[in-house]
């Protein structure tokens, strides 16, 4: 008996097990860390530091664009010719969804301004609520898509922001630490990801009988 | 049980097949996808899939399109709106019998 369910979800599946999602979101994370460390040694109300500000909005609105184009050409280049052709749906937003989604938006950035309105020491949690908050994204998508290691990675990202909320380390210096560490374990599992799945689906010959060409 | 059964006399036999079946609930979820694509996700030897898409697009379910990907052929399959149609209500329709079971 087919079981449609497990079908359905497996194609879902398929969009990340090449790991070059994770390429792509580790490297956007290790961006935006490079970034908090500039904000870290440039001196405030610096022109560089001016500039950077205004680098950060874009690189922070344009990231969801670069990060879809840079999955797109690898895709291209390194899955189709070894697992074949897909174009997955892009979803509709329904009302209710983007109700959600603007509620969740405008929590986070109330939570976020409210803590930049505290004390220095109470600043130092904001690795903390980074990590959680998207430890709790992450774990939705896990559970969504029902792979293991995104489970790993919502993890990650819950006790590296603790870690570093704990160990005291100065605001700036705090977010930079939560975003280089979590970057760098995204683009780690999404390079393992990308090993293991060109170990295992070799590039087809374009005149093998069953290859892309073949039909 | 009788109803059940009547109720399960109905399903579209055109999808029920498993192989079609699994290539229709696969083409649910995806705009479209190759042929080497749906050859790995079923299983099905180059015949075999071949046959089964020429079936669903003379039932009017896919629609596929040979195109060219640089110099590289490429066989694009999409379920049509009455796949999608098809598909929804057999999915539901076996889900009632089987939770009438």
């Amino acid at each position: 008996m087919v079981d449609i369910e497990k079908i359905e979800k497996r194609t879902v599946q398929n969009f990340y097990e090449d790991g070059l999602v994770e390429i792509a979101v580790g490297l956007i994370f290790v961006l935006l860390s490079a970034y908090f460390f500039s904000q870290t040694i440039i001196p405030k109300g610096s022109s560089i530091n001016a500039i950077l500000t205004g680098l950060f909005i874009i690189v922070l609105v344009s990231s969801n664009f670069l990060g879809s184009r840079f999955v797109r050409f690898f895709k291209r280049r390194i899955a189709y010719p070894r697992t074949g052709y897909v174009a997955f749906k892009k979803k509709e937003q329904s009302p209710k969804r983007r109700a959600a989604a603007a509620i969740t938006a405008g929590l986070i950035g109330a939570s976020v301004a409210a803590l930049y309105g505290l004390s220095s020491s109470t600043k130092a949690l904001m690795p903390a609520l980074f990590g959680l908050l998207l430890g709790i994204a992450v774990f939705f998508i896990a559970h969504r898509i029902g792979l293991v290691r995104f489970y790993v990675l919502s993890a990650i990202s819950a006790v590296i922001g603790v870690a570093v909320a704990v160990a005291g380390v100065e605001e700036m210096r705090g977010i930079f630490f939560y975003y280089a560490f979590f970057g760098a374990s995204v683009l780690f599992s999404g390079v393992v990801t990308l090993v293991l799945y060109v170990r295992r689906f070799p590039r087809l010959p374009a005149d093998a009988p069953e290859g892309p060409d073949a039909h | 049980m009788p109803t059940d059964l009547h109720g399960l006399a109905d399903i579209d036999r055109l999808i029920h097949e498993p192989a079609r079946l699994a290539l229709t609930a696969i083409l649910s979820v995806v705009e479209s996808a190759d042929f080497l694509y749906l050859q790995r996700e079923t299983g099905l030897t180059k015949g075999n899939l071949s046959s089964h898409l020429a079936k669903l697009e003379e039932a009017g379910y896919v629609a596929i399109e040979k195109t060219y990907r640089g110099r590289i052929p490429l066989t694009l399959v999409r379920l049509t709106d009455a796949g999608a149609a098809a598909y929804k209500a057999y999915r539901a329709r076996f889900k009632r019998f089987l939770e009438k079971a």
